[in-house]
C-alpha cells in the first residue's frame, strides 16, 4: 500500500468515527488557539515591521553587546548547571542505589533531594542572599570573608544546580537501579579493581543517563527567570530576565519578543536532542532476574561512607536554607530584631488573602481541564491510529518544552487586543498552566497505556462499543493515576511557577508567587519568607493526598506516575 | 473522614465567594507606593467614604507601561504614587483624564500640572543611607558629598535602584543631572564612576535598604520614606545628605482617561490631595513628606530635613527626556565595569 493510501484509509476511518473526529477537532482548536496562534503572534511580532517582514530587530538586538553577552551568559550557566547538577543527582542516585542504606534514611534522603524542586521560585536565592553575602551568614560569620558579593555567576549556578539536581536524581536513580549490581560483582570476583570497575562497567552504563539528565537540566537552567532576577545582578545578565525587563520595565514587546526569540533557538535544540536521540535510548543491558542486593563488595566501604557523607552534607545544606526561610518568617525584622512573631503570618492570611484565594482559585479551575485534556491527548497518540498524530504529540508539547518566558510573552502579545482580549482575567492564566504542565500528565497517560494490552480496547470495539464508550469505560478507569499525576502537576505549577504566568497577573487575578516576589522587592522579607513556607506546606497537603488516592487506586504504575509529578 | 468533607466544602464555598466576589466592580487602583505605606491610605479612605479600593502595587516603569499597554481598554481607575516624572512621561502618552480636586487651588505650582493631568499628594526627597557598623569599620563618616560616594571604601558595596523598572532611580539620575547643571556628559561620567562602587541595581526603590541594613552592602541612595522606614524597623543605618543638594521627587495621583468608576475614582483624589489622607501619613509612620500646606510635617520627619540641601526635580524637563536618558542609562552605565 503507498503512504497516500494509507493516508486515505486512515481519513475514511476517521470520518467513519464520529466521536473521534469530534474529539479531534476539539483538541486541535484549544492547540491551535493556545499554543500555535500565540508562537506565531510571537514570530509575527518580531519579524514583521509595518506589514513587511523584517530581519532588522533580530540583527539589531544581536549587535546589542549586552544581549550579547546575556546570550552566552545563558548558555554558559546551562552548561555549568547540567555539569554539576548531573554530577550531584548522580551521587545522589549512586548513594541511594548501591550504598545500602536503610528505608527511612533512604526517605529522608529523598525528601530533601526533592525538596527543591516542588518549593516555590526564591526560597534558595532569598537565602543564599543572606548566607554568602558580605555579611553573610556562612561567608562573614562563619568562613570570616570580607567583601565576597552575593550577586553573579557561581550564587546563581550554586541555586540552579540546588533546585534542579532533583531531577537528574530522579533521571539517573532508576538507571543506576536496573544495572545488575551481579554484573560489578562478577567483576570484582574476576579480579578487578574497584576503581576499575566502577570506571569500566558501572559509569558506562550510565552514559546515556548522563545525557539525558545533562539535557534535562540544561532545559531548566536556561528556563529559569526567577533565580538570575534575584541572584544574577548587574553583571551577569542571562537572558530570560533581560526580556522580562524588557517587557515589564519598558514594555517594549518588540524587543521582548526578539530576545526570547533568541532564548528559543537553543530552547529547541536542547529539547529536540534530549527527546530524539538520548530519550529513546534503552539503558537496560542485563535481562533475566536482577540481583536484589543493594550492597555489593564492589564498593569499598570507605567509598560507601564517602558517598553518604557526601549526600548527608548537600542535604544539610537544603535543610539550613529552608530553615533560615522558616526562621525569617517568624522573627520580627531578621537580622534586626529576633523576636518571635506570628505576624508575618498574619499578614499572609488577611491582607495577602486575595492571592492566595486568587491562586486556589485558579488551580481548582487549572486541575481538572489539566487532569482531563492530558489524559484525552495521551489517549488520542497511544491508543488512535489518525493522520497528524506525531504533530499532535509535537504540538502539544511545545509550551511545556519553551521557556516560561517566551510562553508568557507570546501570552501577552497574543491575547491583549481583541478579539481574542484575554490579558486581565482568569482564562489567560489557567489557560497558560492547562496547556504548560498537562504534557506530565500526557507521558504518563502513554506510559500507562503501553503497559496495557491494546486487545482490551479492540474487546471493547468488537463487541460493539464506540470510541466513547470504550474511552469511558475501559480506558478511563485504567488510566486513572495518569489523571491524578496529571492534577498534581498543575497543581504544584499554579503554586510555585512564576515565569510565564509573571507577564499575566492582572488587577483582578493575581498570584502568590508573583506576591512574594514583589514582598521580596520591597523590604517585606517577613511576609515573602511566610507566603513561601504556606506554599511548601500546601504542596505537601496536596502530593500526600494524591498519593494516598493513588495508592488507593493500586495501578500498576501509580509509582512511576507518582514520580511523574516532579517531571514538570 | 467527615471533617475532611466539611473542611473541603468550607473551602470550595470560600473559593466560590472569590469568584462572585471578583464580579463586583471596585475601585481598582495601581499603587507605585509599595504596600505598606499604601494600604494604610486605603484603609482610611474606605472608613472615610465605605468605597473599597482594589490595588495592586508595581514599581513606577512597570505601572506606567502596563497603563499604556492597558490604554485601549483600561483596567483601572487612579494611578496611585510614585515619582512624579513617571506622570509626566505619562502625559506624553495620552493616559490620563485631567481631573482638579478641590485641594487644587491651594497647592504650589510644583505640586500639581497646570491642566490637572496629575496633582501632588506628598513630597520625597532622596537621601544617603548608609549602614552604622560599616562606616565605623572602615573610619568613614557618613557621606556628605556626592563625590563622598566614589571612595573606593564603598567598592561593591552600594545598592540602588534599577532605572529600567524604578522610578527612585530616575529621581537619583535626574538629581545628578541637576547637580552637574545639565551638563549630560559631566553626569553620564560621574555615573560610571559611581558604577564601580554599586554591588547591585535593584528592581524596586526600596530593593536595597534591607541588605544595607543587614549590612550586605555598605549605603546606598534612596527615598526618605524607605530609608526611615528601615531605621524604624531596628536596622542600623545613617541617614545623609550631600552638601550640593539632592533631588526631592513629588509624590502624585491621576484618574485613568477611559477608567470604569469615575466618581469613586475623583473621590480616592480628592481624599488624597487633602488634609484627610496626608495628616494620616505621621500616624501610620510613613515618612513621606505631606504637600498640602496645611498639613505639618511630623516633627522627627522635619529634624531629619533640617538643613539638607533638597531641590525639586523639574517634571517638565524629567517628563520630556525620561526615556532618552534611561536609554542612555542601560547603554553606557549598566554594563560598564
Amino acid at each position: 500500500m503507498t503512504v497516500a493510501a494509507a493516508q486515505a484509509g486512515s481519513w475514511r476511518r476517521v470520518a467513519a468515527d464520529p466521536t473521534l473526529l469530534a474529539i479531534l477537532a476539539a483538541v486541535w482548536l484549544l492547540l491551535g488557539l493556545f499554543v500555535v496562534y500565540p508562537m506565531v503572534e510571537l514570530l509575527m511580532r518580531a519579524f514583521v515591521d509595518d506589514g513587511r517582514f523584517s530581519l532588522a530587530p533580530l540583527l539589531e538586538s544581536l549587535a546589542d553587546p549586552s544581549h550579547r553577552a546575556a546570550f552566552f551568559n545563558s548558555l554558559f550557566l546551562a552548561t555549568s548547571v547540567g555539569l554539576f547538577g548531573t554530577a550531584l543527582g548522580f551521587l545522589f542516585a549512586l548513594t541511594a542505589v548501591r550504598c545500602g542504606l536503610g528505608r527511612h534514611w533512604l526517605t529522608l534522603l529523598d525528601a530533601f533531594a526533592l525538596l527543591p524542586l516542588v518549593s516555590p521560585p526564591f526560597t534558595t536565592s532569598i537565602s543564599i542572599i543572606f548566607s554568602l553575602g558580605p555579611k553573610g551568614l556562612i561567608t562573614h560569620d562563619l568562613l570570616g570573608f570580607a567583601n565576597v558579593s552575593p550577586y553573579g555567576y557561581w550564587t546563581t549556578a550554586l541555586a540552579e544546580t540546588l533546585t534542579y539536581f532533583p531531577i537528574a536524581y530522579l533521571t539517573l536513580r532508576p538507571i543506576l537501579a536496573a544495572i545488575d549490581p551481579n554484573l560489578e560483582e562478577m567483576a570484582f570476583i574476576l579480579g578487578g579493581s574497584r576503581w576499575r570497575i566502577f570506571r569500566t562497567v558501572t559509569l558506562p552504563l550510565a552514559v546515556p543517563g548522563f545525557a539525558n539528565a545533562f539535557l534535562l537540566l540544561f532545559a531548566a537552567s536556561l528556563a529559569d527567570f526567577a533565580t538570575p532576577l534575584i541572584l544574577a545582578g548587574n553583571s551577569f545578565p542571562v537572558l530570560p530576565t533581560q526580556a522580562f525587563l524588557q517587557i515589564t520595565g519598558m514594555f517594549d514587546f518588540k524587543g521582548g519578543a526578539v530576545l526570547s526569540l533568541i532564548l528559543l533557538v537553543p530552547a529547541a535544540a536542547v529539547f529536540l536532542l534530549q527527546r530524539y536521540w538520548v530519550g529513546r535510548r534503552t539503558y537496560v543491558t542485563v535481562t533475566g532476574k536482577v540481583g536484589q542486593r543493594s550492597r555489593t563488595r564492589a564498593m569499598a566501604p570507605w567509598a560507601a561512607v564517602l558517598l553518604v557523607a557526601g549526600c548527608f552534607l548537600v542535604a544539610a545544606l537544603i535543610a539550613y536554607f529552608y530553615a533560615l526561610l522558616v526562621w525569617a518568617s517568624l522573627v520580627v525584622a531578621f537580622g534586626a530584631n529576633n523576636s518571635f512573631t506570628w505576624a508575618h503570618y498574619h499578614v499572609i492570611f488577611t491582607e495577602g488573602l486575595p492571592a492566595i484565594r486568587d491562586t486556589l482559585i485558579i488551580a481548582a479551575i487549572g486541575m481538572p481541564l489539566g487532569g482531563f485534556y492530558g489524559v484525552l491527548v495521551g489517549w488520542l497518540i497511544a491508543r488512535r491510529r489518525f493522520p497528524g498524530q506525531r504533530a499532535m504529540e509535537l504540538v502539544a508539547m511545545i509550551n511545556y518544552a519553551l521557556p516560561g518566558t517566551i510562553v508568557g510573552i507570546a501570552y501577552l502579545i497574543a491575547f491583549n487586543d481583541p478579539p481574542l482580549a484575554l490579558t486581565g482575567g482568569l482564562l489567560i492564566i489557567v489557560a497558560c498552566y492547562v496547556f504548560r504542565y498537562s504534557p506530565t500528565g500526557i507521558r504518563a497517560t502513554v506510559a500507562l497505556l503501553q503497559q496495557i494490552d491494546r486487545s482490551l480496547d479492540e474487546a471493547s470495539s468488537s463487541l460493539g462499543a464506540g470510541t466513547g464508550e470504550t474511552f469511558r469505560r475501559v480506558t478511563l478507569p485504567l488510566i486513572a493515576p495518569a489523571f491524578f499525576a496529571g492534577l498534581g502537576v498543575v497543581f504544584i505549577r499554579s503554586m510555585t511557577a512564576i515565569s510565564a504566568t509573571i507577564f499575566l497577573v492582572s488587577i483582578s487575578w493575581t498570584l502568590i508567587t508573583v506576591r512574594i516576589l514583589e514582598n521580596m522587592t520591597e523590604l517585606a522579607l517577613g511576609p515573602a519568607a511566610a507566603f513561601s513556607v504556606f506554599v511548601i506546606v500546601a504542596v505537601f497537603v496536596v502530593i500526600t493526598g494524591l498519593s494516598a488516592v493513588l495508592v488507593r487506586l493500586r495501578a500498576p504504575a501509580a509509582g512511576a506516575a507518582a514520580r511523574s509529578f516532579l517531571g514538570g | 473522614m467527615k471533617m475532611l468533607r466539611l473542611a473541603a466544602a468550607a473551602l470550595l464555598t470560600w473559593l466560590a465567594g472569590g469568584l462572585a466576589a471578583q464580579a463586583a466592580d471596585p475601585l481598582n487602583v495601581y499603587s507605585i507606593w509599595p504596600e505598606n505605606y499604601a494600604r494604610p491610605m486605603f484603609q482610611e479612605f474606605e472608613k472615610a467614604t465605605g468605597i473599597k479600593v482594589n490595588f495592586l502595587r508595581f514599581s513606577s516603569g512597570e505601572a506606567l507601561a502596563r497603563v499604556i499597554a492597558e490604554k485601549n481598554n483600561p483596567r483601572i481607575d487612579v494611578l496611585f504614587g510614585g515619582p512624579v516624572e513617571t506622570f509626566a512621561a505619562g502625559i506624553k502618552e495620552g493616559i490620563f483624564e485631567p481631573y482638579k480636586s478641590p485641594s487644587f487651588a491651594k497647592l504650589p505650582d510644583r505640586f500639581k500640572q497646570a491642566d490637572g493631568q496629575w496633582t501632588a499628594i506628598a513630597d520625597d526627597p532622596l537621601v544617603f543611607m548608609t549602614n552604622g557598623a560599616f562606616l565605623k569599620a572602615n573610619n568613614l563618616k557618613p557621606p556628605a558629598s556626592w563625590d563622598d560616594l566614589l571612595n573606593p571604601a564603598y567598592k561593591n558595596m552600594l545598592q540602588m535602584a534599577d532605572a529600567r523598572t524604578s522610578g527612585t532611580a530616575v529621581t537619583r539620575i535626574f538629581s545628578v543631572l541637576e547637580v552637574n547643571k545639565r551638563d549630560e556628559a559631566k553626569t553620564f561620567a560621574y555615573l560610571k564612576k559611581l558604577r564601580r562602587n554599586v554591588q547591585v541595581y535593584t528592581k524596586s526603590g526600596g530593593g536595597g535598604t534591607l541588605p544595607v541594613g543587614l549590612g550586605q552592602a555598605g549605603g546606598g541612595i534612596f527615598f526618605i520614606v524607605d530609608a526611615l522606614e528601615t531605621k524604624a524597623k531596628g536596622y542600623d543605618v545613617v541617614v545623609s545628605f550631600p552638601k550640593e543638594g539632592i533631588g526631592s521627587s513629588a509624590e502624585a495621583i491621576a484618574l485613568i482617561k477611559g477608567a470604569k468608576n469615575v466618581e469613586a475614582g475623583k473621590k480616592l483624589i480628592d481624599f488624597a490631595t487633602s488634609p484627610a489622607m496626608q495628616s494620616k501619613l505621621a500616624e501610620h509612620k510613613v515618612n513621606f513628606v505631606p504637600a498640602h500646606p496645611d498639613v505639618k510635617t511630623e516633627a522627627s520627619l522635619a529634624e531629619v530635613l533640617k538643613g539638607a540641601t533638597i531641590f525639586p526635580i523639574d517634571d517638565d524637563y524629567a517628563g520630556a527626556n525620561r526615556k532618552r536618558i534611561v536609554d542612555r542609562w542601560i547603554k553606557e552605565v549598566l554594563p560598564a565595569q
